[in-house]
């Protein structure tokens, strides 16, 4: 490989990428990163750019010396680090998102009154909703949504894509319930209950079931 | 200090109109004295129904306009002296009043009359706001229908979120029969799904029609209808009236009558 070759400059209007070569030793890279800045230095001049790397991975020291290389090598000022690191990323999605779900699950909070034809609520966590939710309302729920009343409008749970969450009703007849992706609808022709009773909405194998309250579908219900 | 009071339902045609006029009347006959401002700028038909329309000279727009005082947009009513209408213009729009000036009309009304009453546009736009802006109670009129109770039920969401703390409900156009047949719900089932109390239930009544028609507002006679209305004034006077039968027209003798008169 050709020495030129293990450090590349690549850039935009707003920033530029420095491409690393993974295979090189870091002391042969620094001098080379001097080289290329010191060559193109009247090029950018006194520019204001975000800067990122790619190519191999950086521990924070080692940044910190390009950095202060650039620097002392040009008149071009870096205005922040740009992270593209795909596997970091991922990594902190995932766990953030996690977390987010857990607590969207596992906390909850209470709403008091009727939501009325063109209300919408919605909420980072479960909620417990103490009155009917109307015709014509809204309730959007990270976690779980259960209705201490008469459900006739809309419940989304799950929001942000938990399959395990679940919705629960006194007098279950929702417009629509979604949980996660999946959107189920009321029959088009209502069915005349004889006995109202809670009833628990949830999500098994992509089909929305909706089914009274007892202890066997309890036992089945994961936060 | 006089009550401001809004009726009102979301859904067109349900009876705010008639049901303004009866209250109205049946209000003054109760000796208070009571103003009917009809807000329904461009649309104005409360002075039809009272039979007043023939006695305009100024109108709401021309109060907030200040081409004339409120005293001289008045209009007397025929039977009952101690009852005023404010008419609407027919030929400005909503956008021609703000909440504001509503609000500073009202409170000036409020000095000199025991009750206010506005008859309130359909919809919740321009009108509505205009309408329920100075108003301390509502009166929401629906018939047992699903459509007219939806609407309902956002009127009230938005009354509620306008700070008007007492809403009532008036189920209008109720028949009996079909509601024991089962095809129509009843006051009831209204009122559990819109969850307010309930003020008032007047029943279908030909009758309304024919007053409408006339320009005589029915509340105080002897029908069935009239006699809802009376009631629901005397609620409003916060007086504890019992809720009228109204399946006593169609006992046996009604019914054998009604059917040789067809």
């Amino acid at each position: 490989m050709s020495t030129n070759n293990s450090v590349m400059i690549k850039g935009n209007k707003y920033g530029i990428i420095v491409v690393l070569s993974p295979d090189e030793d870091f002391e042969v890279l620094k001098t080379q990163i001097k080289e290329k800045f010191k060559e193109s230095s009247k090029f950018f001049e006194n520019a204001q750019m975000a800067i990122s790397f790619e190519g191999r991975k950086l521990t924070s020291d080692q940044e910190r010396e390009i950095l202060d290389i650039i620097g002392q090598n040009t008149d071009m000022r870096i205005v922040c680090v740009i992270d593209n690191d795909p596997e970091r990323e991922e990594l902190f999605r995932k766990t953030l998102e996690q977390r987010l779900m857990e607590l969207s699950n596992n906390s909850g909070q209470f709403y008091k009154g009727i939501l009325r034809s063109g209300a919408s609520l919605e909420f980072e966590t479960s909620v417990i909703i103490i009155g009917d939710v109307n015709h014509g309302a809204r309730v959007v729920s990270k976690g779980n949504i259960i209705v201490l009343g008469s459900l006739k409008g809309n419940a989304f749970a799950g929001a942000c894509g938990n399959t395990n969450s679940f919705v629960v009703a006194l007098d279950m007849s929702p417009t629509q319930i979604r949980i996660a992706d999946v959107i189920a609808r009321a029959p088009d022709k209502p069915v005349k209950e004889e006995v109202k009773e809670a009833k628990i909405a949830f999500l098994e194998e992509g089909n929305i079931y909706i089914e009274p309250l007892n202890k066997s579908v309890l036992n089945d219900i994961t936060l | 200090m006089g009550e401001v009071i809004v009726v009102t339902s979301g859904k067109g045609g349900v009876g705010k109109t008639t049901t303004t006029a009866n209250v109205g009347t049946g209000l003054a006959m109760l000796g208070k004295k009571v103003v009917l401002i009809d807000t329904d700028i461009g649309l104005r038909n409360l002075d039809v129904v009272m039979g007043l329309e023939n006695r305009i000279v100024y109108n709401l727009v021309d109060v907030i306009e200040g081409n004339c005082r409120i005293r001289n947009a008045l209009i007397k009513d025929k039977r009952y002296p101690n009852l005023y209408l404010l008419p609407s213009a027919q030929t400005r729009d909503k956008n021609s009043v703000s909440p504001e000036q509503m609000k500073k009309l009202a409170d000036e009304l409020r000095e000199e009359f025991d009750y206010i009453l506005m008859d309130c546009p359909a919809g919740i736009e321009q009108g509505f706001k205009n309408a329920i802006a100075g108003a301390d109670r509502a009166l929401v009129v629906t018939t047992p229908e699903v459509s007219a109770v939806r609407d309902a039920d956002r009127i009230i969401g938005l009354l509620e979120a306008n700070d008007v703390s007492q809403i009532h409900l008036v189920v209008n156009r109720i028949r009996m029969d079909m509601v024991k047949r089962g095809d129509m719900m009843s006051s009831e089932d209204v009122c559990e799904i819109l969850a307010i109390d309930l003020i008032g239930v007047v029943p279908d009544d030909e009758n309304i029609v024919i007053a409408t028609n006339q320009g005589e507002p029915l509340v105080g006679s002897d029908s069935l209808a009239g006699r809802a209305y009376m009631n629901i004034c005397s609620r409003i006077e916060g007086e504890d009236v019992p809720f009228l039968d109204l399946n006593e027209k169609n006992g046996i003798f009604s019914k054998l009558f009604g059917k040789r008169k067809k």
